[in-house]
């Protein structure tokens, strides 16, 4: 395998009652990471993007973000109908071929613009399950509930995964939701879908974010430090969440192995836990102890702009590298109900 | 025994809350008052129209205030359409007509699916030079989502000036 290093990532913010249009969040974080990474906007090989149209219920609206690329002289591009986490990975395997060394890549989403809840019903089997209308927290909900009766934690043991999400976002300069909170305050709130209160669920953002891609030397020659992709992988569970033991999250595991998270340890892990019994589901599934610090920057359950969570999981751990807080670290993206997909990311500095 | 079931009907439908940008906002109440206007970026001088708040050649922002241009409401057909309306369901239109692009006179860009009338359709050609036939002030809506020009120009007319030659609009045709 071809040696791919980030060395460069920005994120960014939307204002829901701004008017600003996606490819306009995008420009000045676009701007950002090409200039940071030292590579000419038009020597960049490859772009490739990560949004979802029916966020915004415009068909072909992941085109009008390619302005945000200066597209002149035509660029080679790519999108994927995903997390922008995926359209890193299709980034990482084009680097592979060799002939170009350097990729652009960025997602956005503003969910703001419809009903998030109905939007993400429609990717469920739409036979079965769908006509039901159970929006992803109802899922979700189950899961907590079959995570909770296996490992014997207890609501208590949520809380606490959100009071320690909140405190680490009060230094995330982009974090909707931080800051110190009472376990027991937050207890005494409704639920939103037992066993799931409020804070236990990622609110759903704007934003954005864009990373630039360097393979090989010229990552060297670019950047002080380069955060290599040391292993990359994906995996999938079924689609119908009944055919699963909720319980657990085989895919996400899978991905672990195949990335070769268990060939170092771990020191920082940032995951897409868009619910807090995730994080439980995902340090089980990764093999994370205690020791292991997750989602330093508050993880989606304080910033989670639809469809760009993952890629910012992987930009978080990128920092984290970058800035040798660690030097080894995992990231992680998710999509589908209930973790059914997931991607395993493995950075390291030198 | 009961039938099975072959068929099941789910409608399903998904309403979203259209937020307008500043720019596309000044540009409608631009129309409103009977100018089209775009933003020249201030690095390579390409004038758009409608403005998107940023040269997509040079990737840099640009505002009304400081980088708005007016530009001329005549211009170029660059090419165009003769449209034989199907009586399709919900089809509003009996008669043929005729869509085309227009490059006006100070945009750097075509502006697509405008409206060419007053003239026979086979009469219509590439090059032939077009003036806005706006609506009354008191009918215009300015602003249109989708930043189209048909809430205050009703169409485009012949104003009967020789044709332009074809090194004027050779770079925009699509």
């Amino acid at each position: 395998m071809r040696d791919v290093a980030i060395v460069s990532f920005a994120q960014v913010r939307g204002d829901p009652e701004s008017g600003v249009p996606e490819v306009l969040m995008l420009v000045p974080i676009v701007n950002e990471v090409i200039e940071k990474s030292g590579v000419p906007r038009r020597e960049i090989g490859f772009t490739c993007s990560g949004s979802a149209d029916y966020l915004t219920g415009m068909p072909f609206a992941f085109v009008q973000t390619l302005g945000a690329t200066g597209a002149w002289p035509p660029i080679s591009e790519s999108h994927v109908e995903m997390d922008g986490a995926w359209a890193l990975y299709e980034a990482w395997v084009r680097l592979q071929h060799g002939d170009v060394d350097t990729a652009l890549v960025f997602a956005s989403g503003r969910p703001s613009m419809g009903n998030l809840d109905e939007v993400l019903t429609l990717q469920l089997d739409p036979y079965t399950l769908m006509p039901l209308w159970p929006e992803l927290k109802h899922l979700a909900a189950l899961q907590a509930q079959a995570v909770l009766e296996a490992t014997g934690r207890t609501e208590k043991d949520l809380v606490e995964i959100a009071v320690r999400a909140r405190r680490e976002a009060a230094a995330n300069p982009y974090a909707e939701v931080s800051g110190e909170f009472e376990a027991a305050d937050l207890l005494s709130q409704p639920y939103v879908a037992s066993p799931l209160r409020a804070h236990d669920c990622a609110p759903a953002s704007d934003g954005a974010a864009a990373l630039v891609l360097v393979a090989g030397d010229l990552a060297r020659e670019l950047c002080d430090r380069p955060v290599w992709i040391r292993g990359i992988d994906h995996r999938v569970d079924s689609q119908y969440p009944g055919l699963r033991d909720l319980s657990k999250a085989p895919s996400a595991k899978l991905a672990a192995e195949q990335a070769g998270a268990d060939r170092g340890p771990i020191e920082v892990a940032e995951v897409t836990s868009l619910y807090t019994h995730e994080e439980i589901l995902l340090r089980e599934a990764f093999g994370l102890g205690d020791e292991v610090r997750v989602n330093p920057s508050g993880g989606p359950l304080a910033f989670n702009p639809t469809m760009v969570t993952g890629l910012i999981r992987i930009g978080e751990a990128f920092l984290q590298v970058q800035e040798r807080k660690c030097t080894r670290a995992l990231a992680h993206a998710s999509s589908g109900p209930c973790l059914q997909q997931n991607l395993v990311c493995v950075l390291e500095g030198e | 025994m009961a039938e099975p079931v072959r068929f099941m009907q789910q409608m399903v439908s998904l309403e979203y809350k259209f937020r307008a940008s500043p720019t596309l906002l000044e540009y409608g109440e631009a129309l409103a008052e009977g100018r089209i206007a775009g933003h020249r970026c201030p690095e390579c001088g390409l004038v758009y129209v409608p403005p998107a708040g940023f040269c997509t050649i040079c990737v840099v922002p640009t505002n009304t205030a400081e980088h708005g241009v007016d530009v001329a409401d005549r211009g170029i057909i660059t090419s165009f359409t003769v449209v034989d309306p199907i009586q399709y369901r919900g089809q509003k239109e009996t008669e043929v007509y005729v869509l085309a692009s227009i490059l006006l006179d100070g945009a750097s860009g075509t502006i697509g699916q405008q409206r060419i009338a007053e003239v026979p359709p086979d009469d219509v050609n590439m090059g032939m030079r077009v003036a806005a036939v706006w609506l009354p002030k008191d009918e215009r809506k300015g602003f249109d989502p989708r930043g189209g020009l048909g809430g205050a120009i009703r169409h485009w007319k012949p104003t009967g000036e020789p044709a332009a030659t074809l090194e004027d609009f050779a770079e925009h045709i699509i």
